[in-house]
């Protein structure tokens, strides 16, 4: 175990793209954790998803041995942090295995949305914050108004700030002696009874689940018997150890204050959730560690696959990315017009494209997905009270006493210039004003309560339009609230599409009618004959769009040297049908759906 | 002497490849060159390599050649005899064969046609277009309206017997007027075969590049267009019997039906194509090059393709749906063993839309409309046939 003194636990917070991670590669590197040769960019954003889209969706960790300027040897556990909305529970538990953040700011961008949002994230977590300005190469770079900036409109000092290029290793030194210098070292009793904050897990096919932890107090050890305080499920320590960006070194034990992991043959990373305690079954702590929230997917949409016959593939694919995300859930469903599928459940729209996007790349799935949406409760005439995730189950509206709908406290964050805009927006969305308060002479957050249905679409695209992608939002479920309600349905040529059904609330249903019938005449391709697209509620139609017939589909010239050439056209367009789901006698592209997804973007 | 009488040798086609043009059109992505220092060269490499393909064709017999370009006219009465003659000279030749070639208005004249008729050369392809002098500039056609109105008087006068005149619709700012205009006047030349083409906007073509500053005519007035021409020159004696091809009775052109009905052809010159053998090849895209290979035994083939049997299935419907001859449900079984039920069940819903029609002999081909949608519905079989299993082997 390493003495408590040379620990440094510290997480890097910073807005997209002002470089997290190239400073993360840039520290492992300093430290040799990686020769630079064997060093793939942003080694610790492993999946290539992460690496494509630049955002880090699942946390990682890692252990630097550093030797300092004072000639000491100190353990720096880096832990990165995702950065979105949808995950905002996931970074809180990462910043709270942490006594210390590392601010990146763009040295020409300055403080920005994401910037404050992390910030108050790391200072709410008893964080000391180290702003660090990045980009000091660049031309546009000015690194002493940013400072002022920091220090306006933050409020923590910033005049010392490591002034840094990451991406070409300028004064990386000075980021790492300033972590050894003023992030505190961990404090905890080691002969305590053990308390391990799981800040992540990952399930590995050869050891079961690998459990990321912070000791709180106490130690645990290969051997011991432990318990999940949240989930209850007990284990077996099979081995414990420290994080290397090149894989897991085994230690003899984990104390407090040290960062590291945890095997046990766990099975699945549903006994291991986010932001529960370890502690041992004998002798164990007797209250867990504050802040431990179960996850709920708040987010619900059919998952098909674009090829019936690759149900089976779908499946297994679900089955393997459930090992890895305990905050995914999926059942079967069945639908008239996509055949099996499932009804999975996500955080939020990122995380939703985050699975669908896995799919299709990792386990090579063409997907269908429907309409995301919330889960609503209704009280039927009868009494009974159901949970309706799924637009087919929604009762018929003469069974339905009450419908209600999940509510959420929403604060949003920008400067005072955007206030009109956010308010705007919130009004568009049924938003309920609340209050108004400044957080400083500039800026102001405003408190509403809104239907969580309105923020899943594209909430938070909105927002960053409307305020210059200054505005960040953060929302916390209150309850379910009676709401009126319908069900809209699609019918294509006569017959209902009943993967494109939905509930809504109902004086949004004439134009969310017009504008889904627009998008699809858009994105169905002209037929043989013509296609009438038409939206209704409980058989009254409500809108419609005409899908005129296809007149022209020839090549006019086809003589000796042109059959190759042809034949090659026809494969292609054989494959564009084969892609395309028939309902009835019209043949939808997969791109229709998405089209029906993204309404809100003109 | 043939071991084979010519009663059972294989009809070929023969397919020459001119490479020149005096000027480029701007729709066009033939390949041609305005350089005509070549042609002495290219003659002497296409008599070559006629001279050495000859002896893999003797069991064939040619009983249809085919000049195109490129401007063949250009070549001149003495250029085109010598490649006729070499094409004699190594193939067995029928009597009967038509021989066609392929012309612009203003290379048409008196000496030419009085040689290329004392050779044989029994049909002329010219190239009108349209009668409108202004569309014809906006073209690129070296020539312009009355030149084309002499070029027939003239090849008439020469005892040319069956001629075709190749026009195009859905032109840059034409109406519907001034369509059918265009076919009221070129039906009053009364050649025997007419075809009618829709203007495609090739990528990489002069024209490609003004198309956004033009009117071009949308699909639907051009799919009107179309169902127009078929009408109008139905009206006139013209029976349409491929997509773009109509023709008075008797006239079809021989050559150009093998290849929607899958007969043989070899092409020479560059960027001829050929179906021979059971493989499909094509040379390169390169006059020079094509020389080069011909005289020092090089490369010239830019694609070879041998085609299974089993997409010799595809290429039956692809190719026989482009005529009004269609699909022949016992010829198609017994050639392929596939079945033909399942794609007569989707060319019965083709029918109820009025897009396919089942002749009384049960062959099935398509209607104007369905012509106009004929990559539809060639798709929509396709996908049937890619399921059909063959049929099994009855026992006796």
């Amino acid at each position: 175990m390493t003495d408590m003194s040379k620990i440094r636990n510290f997480s890097i917070i910073a807005h997209i793209d002002h470089g997290k991670s190239t400073l993360a590669d840039r520290l492992l590197e300093a430290c040799n954790a990686v020769e630079s040769r064997q060093m793939e960019q942003q080694m610790l954003d492993s999946m290539d998803l992460e690496r494509e889209r630049g955002i880090t969706i699942k946390a990682t960790a890692a252990t630097l041995k550093y030797k300092a300027d004072d000639g000491e040897v100190y353990s720096l556990n880096l832990i990165d942090t995702p950065g979105h909305v949808d995950f905002n529970y996931e970074v809180s538990r990462s910043l709270a295995a942490c006594e210390g953040a590392v601010l990146v700011v763009d040295a020409s961008q300055g403080v920005e949305a994401q910037t404050l949002a992390n910030t108050y994230l790391a200072i709410d977590a008893g964080l000391e914050v180290l702003p660090v300005i990045n980009k000091i190469d660049l031309p546009a770079a000015r690194p002493a108004e940013v400072k002022s900036e920091v220090e306006d409109i933050i409020g923590i000092p910033a005049q010392d700030a490591p002034e840094i290029s990451a991406k070409n290793g300028i004064n990386i030194h000075d980021v790492l002696e300033m972590i050894v210098r003023d992030v505190p070292a961990p404090t905890g009793d080691r002969s305590a009874p053990l308390q391990a904050l799981i800040f992540d897990s990952q399930y590995d096919p050869y050891r079961g689940v690998i459990v990321y932890t912070r000791v709180k107090a106490g130690t645990v050890k290969a051997g011991m018997d432990i318990r999940m305080m949240a989930t209850g499920a007990a284990y077996k320590v099979v081995e414990v150890g420290t994080m290397s960006p090149m894989g897991l070194i085994p230690a003899d034990a984990l104390g407090a204050g040290e960062v590291g992991y945890i095997t046990a043959s766990i099975k699945t990373v549903a006994d291991t959730q986010v932001g529960d305690t370890v502690t041992t079954v004998e002798g164990g702590a007797t209250e867990p560690l504050p802040g431990y929230r179960p996850v709920q997917p708040m987010v619900f949409s059919g998952v098909y696959p674009a090829d019936g016959a690759k149900y089976q593939d779908l499946r297994e694919a679900l089955e393997k990315l459930k090992l890895n995300d305990a905050s995914m859930s999926y059942e079967l469903e069945s639908s008239i017009a996509l055949g099996f599928g499932f009804r999975c459940g996500f955080l939020g729209l990122l995380h939703m494209e985050i699975i669908q996007e896995r799919l299709e790349r990792e386990y090579n799935l063409d997907l269908i997905t429907t309409a995301p949406n919330v889960v609503y409760r209704v009280t039927k005439n009868t009494g009974e009270v159901i949970m309706v995730a799924n637009p087919l189950d929604y009762p018929d509206p003469m069974e339905i006493q009450l419908a209600e709908e999940p509510f959420v406290k929403l604060n949003l964050i920008a400067p005072q210039e955007y206030v009109g805009n956010m308010m705007e927006l919130a009004q568009q969305r049924r938003g309920e004003f609340k209050d108004m308060v400044y957080l400083d002479a500039n800026r102001v957050e405003l408190h509403y309560e809104m239907p969580l249905n309105e923020i899943i679409y594209d909430f938070f695209d909105a927002l960053k339009s409307r305020t210059r992608g200054y505005g960040s939002l953060d929302y916390e479920l209150i309850g379910y609230r009676p709401s009126r309600l319908v069900k809209l349905d699609i019918l294509l040529n006569g017959d209902i599409v009943d993967a494109l059904s939905f509930i809504l609330f109902a004086d949004n249903a004439y134009p969310r009618a017009r504008k889904i019938c627009e998008k699809l005449k858009e994105n169905i391709p002209r037929a043989q004959f013509e296609i009438p697209v038409q939206a209704a509620i409980g058989g009254k139609i409500i809108a419609r769009e005409t899908i005129k017939a296809l007149r022209k589909d020839v090549l006019a010239k086809c003589y000796g040297g042109d059959i190759t050439r042809k034949k090659k056209l026809l494969e292609k367009q054989k494959e564009g049908k084969k892609r395309m789901r028939t309902f009835g006698t019209v043949a939808v592209p997969s791109e229709a759906f998405m089209a029906v997804l993204k309404l809100d973007e003109d | 002497m043939p071991i084979f009488a010519r009663k059972h040798k294989t009809p070929l086609g023969i397919y020459v490849h001119v490479p020149f043009c005096r000027s480029k059109c701007t729709y066009c992505d033939f390949y041609s060159v305005c350089d005509n220092s070549l042609q002495d060269q290219y003659i002497d490499a296409v008599c070559t390599h006629i001279r050495e393909a000859g002896e893999a064709a003797s069991l064939h017999i040619v009983d249809t050649i085919y000049f195109g370009g490129g401007t063949p006219s250009l070549l001149g009465g003495e250029g085109l005899s010598l490649i006729l003659s070499a094409i004699r000279k190594s193939f067995d030749v029928s009597d009967d064969a038509e021989i066609t070639f392929e012309a612009n208005p203003d290379s048409i004249t008196d000496r030419l046609l009085r040689r290329l008729r004392s050779e044989g050369f029994n049909r002329v392809s010219l190239g009108i277009q349209t009668d409108n002098d202004e569309q014809l500039s906006q073209l690129g056609r070296p020539h312009d309206y009355q030149q084309a109105v002499d070029a027939v008087k003239k090849i008439r006068r020469h005892g040319f017997k069956n001629l075709s005149v190749d026009l195009m619709y859905g032109l840059p700012g034409q109406s519907i007027q001034n369509w059918i205009h265009a076919l009221a006047n070129i039906s009053k030349l009364n050649p025997e075969h007419i075809s009618c083409y829709g203007l495609k906007i090739e990528p990489g073509t002069p024209l490609c590049k003004q198309a956004s500053a033009l009117e071009i005519p949308d699909d639907d007035l051009q799919a009107d267009m179309y169902l127009s021409a078929i009408s109008f020159l139905a009206d006139k004696g013209y029976r349409q019997y491929e997509i773009s091809n109509f023709c008075k009775k008797g006239n079809v052109s021989r050559h150009n039906l093998k290849y929607w009905q899958g007969g043989e052809y070899l092409g020479f010159g560059p960027n001829a194509s050929s179906d021979f053998g059971g493989q499909r090849f094509t040379f390169i895209r390169d006059l020079r090059g094509y020389i080069a290979g011909i005289k020092e035994n090089g490369q010239i083939l830019r694609e070879v393709e041998d085609v299974p049997f089993r997409e010799r299935a595809g290429e039956y419907i692809m190719m026989g749906l482009r005529t009004v001859y269609g699909l022949d449900p016992k010829e198609y079984e017994k050639k392929y063993m596939l079945p033909f039920g399942p794609l007569e069940e989707k060319l019965e819903v083709f029918r109820s839309r009025k897009l396919a029609v089942r002749t009384f002999d049960g062959r099935w081909h398509l209607t104007g409309e369905g012509f106009l949608l004929s990559n539809d519905i060639i798709t929509d079989l396709l996908l049937i046939q890619d399921k059909c299993k063959p049929i099994a082997k009855r026992k006796k």
